[in-house]
């Protein structure tokens, strides 16, 4: 007897599917990333010691009878440096992390082998990085939570600005953030050399973009620089929304050129994916590393 | 016919062995060549921050602050040959430790682990490639560092090799627990940054450790790397020792002969318990 089945699966292309495949890579990316229970003391360690190098180190140049301090207010006008310092770093801390687990997330699967079977399956492939950036978001979202309250216990900093206008500016953040991030996986699965690439772009924002120090203490042709990098604005809008007063005036510049930023870099990562998977079918070179 | 093998165990098939083991991590390394520039510049990059937050504390260029606590107004010297002395510390962090989770990842490790080479050799192959990188990338970034921050030099560079020996083998005493420990939990990347991390903290590799707040200070004084860090560059560029130089160097000798001990150890116990478990190929 011959028994008739409705098959559904994901050789059924449509939205349906897609969004079925999307889903599956977000339960696979949270599965792995659970598995190691280490990233707990990631979460918890890693916002305290990534700044405490810097502030320890301002401490130190800060001098015994505090003659350095006096030079850095007068210097840069800036009362105190520990809030200052936790939120540059905070935010370079998300952007290295994402551009090591989203613009390294297609380059790991060809490193184990899996790339080019998940090529192979009739899905959408740009759920592949979309997929992996929403484990990686929650992930973020909770490191900033914690930071923010060791930041508070245990640097004694005083967040006297609006928490709903830092989630703002974050949420402005995000495009510009994870479409580098987009980019960043296309490039590296062309190249090969992640981490070259990581350690070039994060090394960029540290320099050009003030993690420690206000920018107006770089030179000129580097504050030029620092202008059109999104992380710039990223920075400076959450230490303004976090730390001082100002409210939105003060944050309106960097909401409108993280806007203009965000569509720019989800563009370009889109673009770049799509010419990444054009290449790989014309030189099947997409299991190769 | 006479057939040498590496499954006859002599010091020649040893030595076979290491230099296999070296050859496999040279060509790999150079293999990729952007990654092999970038780690020249890489700390160089780092301590850029750090550049730029010390000139605005400092006037012409001298911090004055941060001779009260180092003796020395060149803060960028003082940080340079820290990140240049850690480098070489994390070159046995992640020589020995990483390189296993490598071998675990690309599924070699159970093969590798069945060849008849005593393992902590295996350890010490991984380790001697990128030590002999971290000697070239040091060197370029001294150079760059010279030419972008004004990197100087006072002292006399031939003692300061002193502590350096002593300090090193201690660390690949520690070298070897703590690959048992990535072997045992499988997992590397985290251990690897945030010891590290912390190790370079508390060893004062950007500034001296009597400027950390008095509840902490005690860490940093229990870490032998710290007497190693503060020995060197009094040595090279003149800075206020936290001990009597003797004493250092003493201290080191001993964190040498104990490192040794409990890591090889450590190393032997653990590696029994990842074989009775059964996870070894498990990554």
């Amino acid at each position: 007897m011959r028994s008739e089945m409705s098959v559904r699966s994901l050789a059924v292309p449509g939205f349906f599917a897609d969004l079925q495949a999307f889903w599956a890579v977000v339960r696979r990316e949270w599965t792995i990333f659970v598995r190691y229970p280490s990233w707990i003391i990631a979460l918890l360690i890693w916002p305290v010691i990534f700044p405490m190098g810097y502030i320890l180190t301002a401490r130190a140049l800060s001098g015994t009878n505090g003659i350095g301090l006096a030079t850095f207010q007068r210097t840069t006008g800036l009362d105190e440096y520990v809030g200052y310092i936790a939120v540059g770093t905070m935010i370079w801390m998300w952007q290295n992390i994402v551009l090591w687990n989203i613009g390294g997330s297609l380059r790991n699967e060809q490193l184990r082998g899996t790339l080019e079977s998940n090529w192979l399956s009739p899905t959408w492939r740009f759920s592949y990085l979309l997929g992996a950036s929403v484990p990686q978001l929650i992930s973020m979202l909770m490191l900033m939570f914690v930071a923010t309250l060791e930041y508070i216990f245990l640097f004694n900093v005083q967040f006297e600005g609006s928490l709903w206008l830092s989630l703002l500016v974050i949420l402005f953040a995000i495009p510009s953030v994870y479409g580098l991030g987009f980019a960043f996986a296309s490039l590296v699965i062309t190249m090969k050399e992640s981490n070259a690439f990581v350690f070039l772009v994060r090394g960029i924002v540290m320099v050009f973009c003030g993690i420690t120090y206000p920018i107006a203490m770089l030179p000129d042709w580097m504050q030029t620089v620092s202008k059109w990098l999104p992380q710039t604005y990223i920075i400076h809008g959450v230490r303004t929304a976090a730390i001082s007063t100002e409210g939105l005036s003060g944050i309106t510049l960097d909401l409108q050129m993280l806007a203009i930023f965000g569509v720019i870099w989800l563009a370009i990562g889109y673009l770049l994916f799509n010419r990444m998977e054009r290449r790989a079918c014309k030189t099947g070179a997409i299991g190769q590393y | 016919m006479e057939i040498q093998t590496l499954s006859q165990p002599t010091l020649a098939s040893h030595m076979r062995a290491l230099y296999s083991l070296i050859r496999k991590d040279w060509k790999q390394y150079w293999r990729y060549p952007l990654n092999a520039a970038s780690s020249i510049f890489q700390p160089l990059i780092w301590i850029a921050p750090i550049y730029f937050m010390g000139l605005a504390f400092s006037v012409n260029g001298k911090a004055y602050g941060f001779s009260q606590y180092s003796g020395t107004t060149d803060f960028m010297s003082f940080i340079l040959l820290g990140t240049v002395l850690e480098s070489f510390i994390n070159a046995v962090f992640w020589g020995m430790g990483y390189a296993l989770k490598n071998d675990m990842d690309s599924g070699v490790m159970e093969s590798n682990w069945l060849t008849p080479i005593p393992r902590l050799l295996i350890l010490v192959g991984h380790s001697v490639t990128n030590l002999v990188i971290t000697l070239i990338t040091s060197m370029g970034m001294l150079i760059f560092g010279a030419l972008l921050f004004g990197f100087n030099v006072s002292g006399d560079v031939m003692k300061a090799f002193i502590p350096v020996i002593p300090m090193m083998i201690g660390l690949y005493g520690f070298g070897f627990a703590f690959a048992a420990v990535v072997m045992l939990i499988r997992e590397a990347n985290t251990l690897v940054d945030v010891s590290s991390f912390l190790v370079q903290i508390f060893s004062g590799s950007n500034f001296p450790v009597n400027a950390l707040p008095r509840f902490l200070l005690p860490i940093a004084l229990v870490l032998p790397l710290t007497y190693g860090l503060d020995a060197i560059r009094s040595q090279l560029i003149g800075t206020t020792t936290i001990l009597p130089l003797v004493w250092e160097m003493v201290l080191l000798i001993v964190f040498m002969f104990v490192m040794l001990w409990i890591g090889i150890k450590a190393f032997r116990s653990l590696e029994r318990r990842v074989r009775v478990l059964g996870t070894l190929g498990q990554h």
